[in-house]
């Protein structure tokens, strides 16, 4: 019974989707696309919740691999697409995923952490940011219609991907055969619960530490205050100005 | 209470520094005089105090003679500590009262002179007072230190606030010219000083002077060996080294004339009444160490006596009135010099006493008559100035008659004393020295009273009229002519009975220092009464020389310089001293560093360009690679921190 | 392979991703996005290294993070809106003054 009451809430919810979706306003398109896209994906959660009741410990592990894949495909979609924009909202899936991850692995605080001050409050600025500085875009291009020139072009791709791929295999073939040695101090007692042992731990033995960010915060916002406040010439006088040719004209080191 | 001597004044110095200038500007003053006013209460205290353990036992003496640490500066071997010492002994009262008497009225002095004639302050005047007071400051320390270490940091600090006030006026290129030279010979002098203090570390492991002083008299080093005359002498040597340097003694002289472009004040306290006496109060306190090196002792008589009858003659001549008195002051410090290398040492510190009074006196009257005079201190320019600067002209009459050894005065009994001691050395000869300058010293000071206040009055133009000076500048005048007549009285006797018998060359002062220098053994009977009247004919017979030359018969002077040309541009001249050291020392030297700098320019620098030549020849070939864009730096980075991740990771 | 060893790995690999983007990308804002990403790698590490050992101390390190990240996101931030006020462009390349 209570598993059909789970199965009906999760089908209510796929309703409000569809019925949202329809109540959008949309200029002509009809909306099948997106019908059957919310569809999609309301079967693939009904299936991994399905997953999870069904398969217990070994549930739990899927869900550890899907999460991880998201995070990973969202990783590569921030730094992949070519609109900052989208970029930002890909980078929101990472950390909604990382912070799922958290709840998993029993850091339930850190995870609440993740959405509020990364997911709410960065990412938020983020956006301003973009906003702020959007430049308008050549509206030709196909796909990349929307982006601009420098947003097209990534600047040496070969070695950067083969600097990075080889570190990540580097660490990943030292890090699968790696034994763990336990340590017994600021262990998690299971009474407590997460976020109480972490209040506790952060306020004794790290309360310095957290005076520290708390100044080391007060500062960056008495820096960022004192950066945004400043007037800006367009152009310093030791630049030569650059021609609009010029600028984005990529100079390879290699 | 010792340590507070010192230290207020240089407290003043700091709050006149911090707040001088803003602040106060004209009314810095106060905050010199007060802590040196107090200074001095505190001195008279530490005197009254030092008076009564004299008399007190023997174990209250012996206490005294030990020094008090203040603290302990650094470790310089195992188990030896180099401490900051004082010690408190009758003859660190002498010079202390000495020390802070002559401040005190010159600073009062320099309220009124560094002003112009309308009461505004001079330019610089905050700076001025936190000078003097660092003067005070220094000199204090030099005379309480307790070892030679301390010592020696106040003999530098003396020579720093030295050179800083004879630079005064900096904006002028001989002032600037003087002040450098003046440290640069005292340089020398203290050279050789520091030698001699780190030779006395080497032999006998410490530098207090008492643990020193016990060695020497036990003839042992810190090893236990016997020590050698010729260490003695070599460390003697050495410290009368500095002395000579600061007191201006006759190699080193050259300095102290020059030094004359400070303000009138300073050379008044610094270059005539106590930082030049220095070398004197040294040589004073290490008596034991010299007294045990006969050579050295004789070394010491011969510059004395050398210097005086040098500086006298060079005098005669000369008509600033400035370097007549800096001259002056070169021939006396030569007079106390005699004294210490006859083994007279209370009687070089009584000359040094009286010295600092009618020296001071003379020199703070000079300044009454510049400041008047508008800063002319050429006695050709000016005359006549008895009838419109009467209070200069008495006090500066008393000074110079006390400066001739008028009888009487104080110069007379301290004088008179030293030649005396000369005549029953072994060594007399320096005595009829001493009598000759002792002749010349009147002359030339008359001839200067002479031009300077008597005859038509004459003024240098611009002047429209001579005017005797404010209070601030005639009161610290009248007390210091007060101290140049009477100040004589505390080193004699007086008894009653006959005429030659009345005045007994031996009094409270020699009472009060002989806890640091011993009963002396000549006897002052007899010969010492003859010596009175003649040293009395001598000083009336070179006054009465000046007034028949510069009274009487005004062209006798011309006639004799053109007579005895040579003789004269010799002595008008300085003896070319300047010149020779110009000659031997400088030009060579600028020689070598003219060669040293060529060296520098071209086989120096010329390597070095090669050496550079590879990294510049690197970055040549690197700078393809700087292009500027951040990633492509952060790119290398990170190949950077993979290359060293794997290697790191594959080699564990 | 143990749950801490799978997410030491995830930190790795976006750690890795978020490099490659760093280095690849011209469009200032989103280099920053990619110093975020690789910030997420490291705070994944962070707690996974926490896991394994069994104690708290990695979540800690990783609050800490936060607050770097968040610092680094605010001044950083401000400093790519100075740069864009001054050029007009958020394109990386258009800032030579670093060049030898």
């Amino acid at each position: 019974m209570e598993q059909m009451l789970v199965y009906l809430a999760y089908a209510a919810a796929a309703l409000g989707a569809l019925a949202v979706y329809a109540a959008l306003p949309r200029e002509g398109r009809p909306a099948s696309r997106g019908v059957v896209l919310t569809l999609v994906a309301a079967a693939v959660g009904a299936l991994l919740l399905l997953m999870g009741q069904l398969l217990g410990e070994a549930g739990q592990r899927v869900y550890f691999y899907v999460l991880s894949l998201l995070t990973l495909g969202g990783a590569v979609r921030v730094v992949t697409h070519p609109r900052p924009v989208y970029a930002a909202l890909f980078f929101v899936m990472v950390v909604l995923s990382t912070a799922a991850l958290m709840v998993l692995v029993g850091a339930e605080f850190l995870a609440a952490a993740l959405v509020i001050v990364y997911a709410g409050a960065i990412l938020v600025t983020y956006v301003f940011v973009i906003m702020l500085a959007q430049q308008s875009a050549p509206q030709s291009g196909g796909m990349f219609a929307q982006a601009l020139q420098y947003d097209r072009d990534s600047r040496e791709p070969m070695a950067a991907v083969l600097v990075g791929f080889v570190l990540v295999g580097t660490i990943a073939g030292v890090i699968v055969n790696y034994e763990w040695t336990g340590l017994a101090e600021y262990k998690t007692t299971a009474a407590e619960g997460n976020t109480l042992a972490l209040g506790r731990v952060l306020l004794t033995d790290f309360a310095v530490s957290v005076e520290l960010a708390g100044l080391l915060l007060t500062v960056a916002m008495v820096g960022a205050i004192a950066l945004a406040r400043k007037r800006i010439p367009q152009h310093d006088e030791g630049e030569p100005e650059l021609a609009p040719g010029e600028i984005g004209k990529r100079v390879s080191p290699f | 209470m010792a340590i507070l001597i010192p230290l207020l004044p240089l407290a003043g110095a700091a709050l006149v520094g911090l707040i001088g200038l803003r602040g106060l500007r004209a009314r810095s003053h106060w905050l010199v005089i007060l802590p040196v006013a107090a200074s001095l209460y505190l001195a008279v205290q530490l005197y009254f105090q030092v008076q009564a353990s004299t008399q007190a036992c023997a174990h209250g003496v012996r206490q005294m003679f030990e020094s008090f640490t203040i603290y302990q500066w650094m470790l310089a071997g195992p188990d030896s500590w180099l401490n900051v010492s004082f010690r408190v002994d009758p003859l660190t009262c002498v010079m202390l009262l000495t020390v802070l008497i002559v401040s005190f009225l010159v600073i009062i002095y320099s309220v009124g002179y560094m002003r112009d004639h309308h009461g505004h302050a001079e330019r610089g005047y905050e700076r001025f007072f936190a000078f003097l007071a660092i003067f005070v400051f220094s000199m204090c320390t030099l005379v309480l230190a307790g070892n030679f270490l301390v010592l020696y940091v106040g003999w530098e600090l003396v020579g720093l606030s030295s050179y800083l006030l004879i630079g005064f006026y900096y904006q002028r290129p001989a002032a600037a010219a003087a002040a450098k030279k003046a440290f640069l010979v005292n340089r020398i002098g203290d050279f050789g000083f520091g030698l001699g203090i780190l030779l006395i570390y080497y032999t006998f492991g410490t530098l207090e002077y008492a643990n020193v002083f016990r060695m020497i008299q036990a003839g042992v080093t810190v090893e236990g060996v016997p020590l050698e005359s010729a260490r003695v002498t070599t460390i003697a040597l050495l410290l009368f080294c500095g002395a000579m340097g600061k007191s201006a003694q006759l190699p080193l002289h050259v300095w102290l004339p020059d030094a004359m472009e400070g303000p009138t004040p300073v050379s008044a306290l610094i270059h005539a009444a106590t930082m030049v006496t220095a070398g004197v109060y040294m040589v004073a306190r290490c008596h034991i160490i010299f007294a045990a090196s006969p050579y050295a002792m004789w070394i010491v008589a011969t510059i004395g006596a050398a210097t005086a009858l040098f500086a006298a003659t060079i005098a005669l001549t000369q008509f600033d009135m400035k370097r007549i008195l800096a001259y002056s002051t070169l021939s006396q410090l030569g007079y106390m010099f005699l004294a210490l290398g006859v083994s007279a040492f209370d009687s070089a510190i009584f000359h040094l006493f009286t010295h600092a009074f009618f020296k001071a006196l003379l020199f703070l009257g000079a300044g009454s008559v510049m400041h008047a005079m508008a800063g002319e201190i050429d006695v050709r320019r000016f005359g006549g100035l008895r009838k419109s600067m009467p209070i200069t002209h008495a006090t500066f009459l008393i000074g110079g008659l006390a400066l001739a050894g008028f009888p009487f005065l104080a110069g007379f009994w301290s004088k008179d004393e030293i030649i005396h001691a000369a005549f029953e050395s072994d060594m007399p000869w320096l005595a009829w020295v001493a009598v000759v300058t002792a002749w010349l010293t009147a002359f030339y000071t008359f001839r200067m009273i002479y031009m300077a206040f008597y005859g038509r009055e004459r003024l240098p133009e611009g002047v429209e009229h001579a005017h005797e000076s404010g209070a601030w500048m005639s009161l610290p005048l009248v007390i210091l002519s007060i101290g140049a007549i009477g100040a004589g009285y505390l080193g004699v006797t007086i008894h009653r009975g006959g005429f030659a018998g009345i005045f007994e060359p031996h009094g409270a002062f020699h009472d009060f220092l002989s806890r640091n220098f011993g009963r002396p053994e000549v006897s002052h009977e007899g010969g010492g009464h003859l010596l009175m009247y003649v040293s009395s004919l001598i000083a009336l017979w070179g006054i009465a020389t000046a007034w028949y030359f510069y009274r009487r018969r005004p062209t006798i002077p011309m006639a004799i310089a053109l007579v005895a040309g040579p003789v004269y541009r010799l002595l008008y001249h300085k003896y070319y001293v300047d010149e020779v050291y110009d000659r031997v020392f400088v030009r060579p030297l600028r020689k070598v560093g003219e060669i040293c700098y060529d060296l520098d320019r071209y086989l120096i620098n010329g390597v070095l360009w090669l050496i550079t030549l590879v990294p510049r020849g690197i970055g040549f070939g690197l700078r393809r690679w700087q292009q500027g864009a951040m990633q492509g730096y952060a790119l290398g980075m990170v190949v950077g921190l993979v290359v060293v991740l794997w290697w790191m990771l594959m080699t564990t | 392979m143990t749950t801490a060893t799978t997410l030491i790995i995830l930190g790795a690999a976006l750690f890795g991703i978020g490099v490659v983007g760093f280095l690849t990308r011209r469009n200032l804002i989103i280099m920053f996005l990619c110093t975020e990403v690789m910030f997420q790698g490291v705070l994944i590490n962070f707690v996974a290294m926490g896991l394994a050992r069994g104690n708290l101390q990695g979540q800690v390190f990783a609050l800490f993070v936060l607050v770097i990240a968040a610092v680094e996101a605010g001044l950083g931030l401000a400093i790519v809106v100075m740069l864009y006020r001054r050029r007009g462009t958020l394109d990386a390349e258009s800032w030579r003054g670093m060049r030898g």
